[in-house]
């Protein structure tokens, strides 16, 4: 049973993108048939964050358009030709298409992969509406600010007057030292505010940026921590039981270790 | 006075904590979605109603503000009763 699976969160720059890249590339890796879609139009990513973007030649305008067959717009990922990518069209604006062509658009997807995951532009308008018209379930990206929080909380309600069930929750950018300060809201602050379901937590990690900065995605670095909480997840997705990292403590044994040498764990240290 | 807490040691609250209530008790109002307008509208026709079976009402004196509560939000009415004597 192929399942369509959308990450919204509302708000901008809580890592949507970079969510549904290592998430899509996770369960590849795991053995899935994964298509990702980005679904901001206007303001395609999807492609530089995998480093796709010079490939490609149609779009999902294209498709829904009728202008070239899905299969001529669909991009093979650089390591994992399971993993396909849908891009977004740049010149064209989110009125391009309707939740009904999204729906249409999901279920073509669906014959031909296991996973299908819509990368939903920010906000609540037109373009969040298409993103979730197609999806069986949604996964919410909030990072533990009051900003992004608050957000997270109008699109659960939405969500759920879209009747799409649920939404579960991803925590992202989570600094433990800062938490254990009491500087930064915790899993369960965040939770007890917002009261859904945890599907996971993801720590801040610099590698996401260097991997971004090359077009790579942090799952396939063993050394990235954030890489590892996002095989965690897409674990968790398909219904493995994984118990999450326990990342306040662990950070602080790491720190108290590397802080005898005076340095702290680096990525070409694995 | 924080300053001069902190002055003699008093404890800052943690500014995690600082944000966790703020964001409770902004999301009472943004799930209620009462606008001060209808708040205005409701304050009039509860002191309304409540005139008919008491007619020592202040309408203007009335205050309804939104509550967070451990399981529940609440709507909590202060209506003051003029004392007569």
């Amino acid at each position: 049973m192929s399942r369509v699976i959308t990450i919204t969160s509302g708000k901008g720059g809580v890592g949507k993108t970079t969510t549904t890249a290592n998430l899509g590339t996770a369960l590849a890796i795991q053995g899935a048939k994964v298509a990702v879609v980005d679904a901001d139009i206007g303001l395609r990513n999807l492609d530089v964050v995998m480093g796709l973007e010079n490939r490609i030649v149609y779009d999902l305008v294209d498709v829904v358009e009728g202008r070239c067959r899905l299969r001529q717009a669909l991009i093979k990922d650089k390591h994992f030709p399971d993993l396909c990518l849908l891009p977004a069209a740049q010149t064209r604006d989110k009125d391009a298409v309707s939740p009904d062509d999204m729906i249409a658009l999901a279920n073509q997807l669906r014959a031909e992969f296991d996973y299908v995951i819509f990368d939903s532009p920010a906000g609540i308008e037109a373009g969040f509406r298409n993103a979730i018209a197609g999806a069986d379930e949604v996964l919410i990206v909030t990072t533990p600010e009051v900003s992004a929080v608050r957000d997270a909380d109008r699109i659960i309600g939405l969500v759920e007057a879209f009747e799409k069930g649920h939404p579960r929750l991803i925590l992202n950018r989570l600094k433990p030292r800062m938490v254990n300060r009491g500087e930064m809201m915790s899993v369960e602050d965040v939770l007890q505010i917002l009261a859904i379901d945890l599907i996971g937590v993801v720590p801040d990690d610099e590698m996401i940026v260097t991997a971004t900065n090359r077009g790579e995605v942090a799952v396939l670095d063993r050394g990235s921590l954030a890489g590892r909480a996002f095989n965690d997840i897409a674990r968790r997705m398909k219904g493995e039981q994984v118990p999450f990292m326990v990342l306040e403590e662990q950070q602080g044994m790491l720190d108290r270790f590397f802080g005898m040498f005076g340095r702290r764990p680096r990525s070409s240290e694995r | 006075m924080g300053f001069i807490n902190s002055l003699f040691g008093g404890k800052r609250e943690r500014s995690s904590d600082v944000a966790r209530e703020r964001l409770l008790t902004v999301l009472v109002h943004d799930r209620v979605k009462l606008t001060p307008d209808l708040l205005e509208q409701l304050k009039a026709e509860l002191s309304a109603v409540i005139a008919k079976y008491v007619p020592a009402v202040e309408p203007g004196e009335i205050e309804v503000s939104l509550l967070r509560g451990e399981s529940n939000d609440h709507i909590k009415a202060d209506i003051p009763l003029r004392r007569t004597t």
